[in-house]
């Protein structure tokens, strides 16, 4: 038996049975003819060594006889069109409320990319003196630059949120795609995909190295706060610092600028 | 042996090897095909089963110079159920070596 047999053999035999996802099942075969053949293998040689495509098919059958497919299939006989008809008009519904309620996470990611590009923002005008529109209140540079490092630390741990958040939001939007799909596939009696899991599906060492970064940048950000607010202190001689330094509207003497009240 | 049989120790032979590392199909059909004398096509409709039970979880990696490759590796479920299940197992099997071996010598 060739590879293209073997696999339209198999092909076959999955449809009949009506098993889910089986152009998955056959790339993953079809996957391992190519590296058969890579080390020098001839088609026939591994056809024969995968064994009986019908015997493999039978055993993804029995491995995806879950209830919910079993129940289609009696739905099926009674009344298939009605009961399709009613899960559409749910869903309906149901795709009203999640549409809405995506559009708010969405929102969410975009606050928090807009976060952190703020922090950035800030986080380069101070470190680059840069007093933009004179945005940025009067301290010294040193002063800047340990607070400018902090909020630098603060845009990193933004940008992983916004990261981690996006990945859970793209899984949350798939999971509730093929909750769709299913529902309707199991109304009209046919084969039923494995659902997906909520939360997101990232490589582990994406997850490890999103891990490893939101650490730094929360010690970093943690660490450096501290310090600044301290520093400040220090160089200003006041514990309410923000007073010595006239920001907020305040003078160094900590009498009120504003001229209608002089 | 009965296929049926080897079924059920497979699956726990795919989960120790998935324990130790992420791997891809072949790989683990390489791995089982080297050590016991299955058909190398046996072990998808095990992963398949396994993953539909939540004990395995599949996710793509790029690789140089081909399609990406679908790895499988073991979920917090599997892990458990490979612990327990490995622990029945040893259990049982020192149990059929004992009675064996009784057996052997009473024929003696």
């Amino acid at each position: 038996m060739t590879k293209n047999e073997f696999l339209a053999r198999l092909a076959e035999e999955l449809d009949r049975k009506k098993v889910a996802d089986a152009a998955d099942i056959i790339s993953e075969y079809e996957q391992h003819f190519a590296f058969k053949m890579a080390d020098g293998f001839s088609e026939e040689e591994i056809a024969a060594k995968l064994g009986d495509p019908v015997a493999h098919a039978a055993q993804f059958e029995s491995s995806a006889a879950d209830p919910s497919s079993a129940s289609s299939s009696r739905g099926g006989r009674d009344g298939r069109g009605g009961r399709k008809a009613v899960t559409v008009i749910g869903l309906c519904f149901a795709d009203l409320f999640a549409g809405i309620f995506f559009v708010l996470l969405m929102a969410w990611e975009v606050i928090m990319i807009a976060f952190s590009l703020a922090c950035a923002a800030i986080a380069v005008c101070l470190l680059g003196k840069l007093n933009i529109y004179s945005l940025i209140p009067p301290m010294p540079y040193w002063c800047a630059a340990i607070l400018g490092l902090a909020i630098a630390a603060l845009s990193v741990l933004a940008a992983v949120g916004s990261v981690y958040f996006a990945a859970f939001v793209r899984q949350l939007m798939r999971s509730y795609g093929r909750f769709h799909h299913n529902a309707i596939a199991a109304a009209s009696g046919k084969a039923v995909l494995p659902s997906l899991a909520i939360h997101p599906q990232l490589a582990p060492k994406a997850n490890r190295r999103l891990r490893t970064i939101a650490l730094i940048a929360l010690i970093i950000f943690v660490v450096f706060t501290i310090l600044g607010m301290i520093v400040a202190m220090i160089s200003s001689g006041a514990l309410e610092f923000w007073h010595a330094w006239g920001w907020f509207g305040y003078t160094e003497t900590g009498v009120n600028t504003v001229h209608g009240l002089n | 042996m009965n296929i049926q049989y080897k079924k059920g120790v497979l699956e726990l032979c795919v989960m120790s090897l998935l324990k130790k590392r992420d791997c891809y199909g072949y790989e683990i059909s390489e791995y089982l095909s080297k050590h016991i004398d299955i058909a190398d096509g046996t072990v998808y409709p095990i992963l398949r089963k396994l993953k539909s039970d939540g004990l395995l979880t599949t996710f793509l990696q790029e690789e140089s110079g081909g399609p990406p490759r679908k790895y499988y590796s073991l979920t917090d479920l599997g892990q458990k159920t490979y612990e327990k299940e490995l622990t029945e197992y040893l259990r049982f099997a020192r149990a059929v070596e004992t009675l064996l071996e009784d057996d052997d010598h009473d024929e003696k």
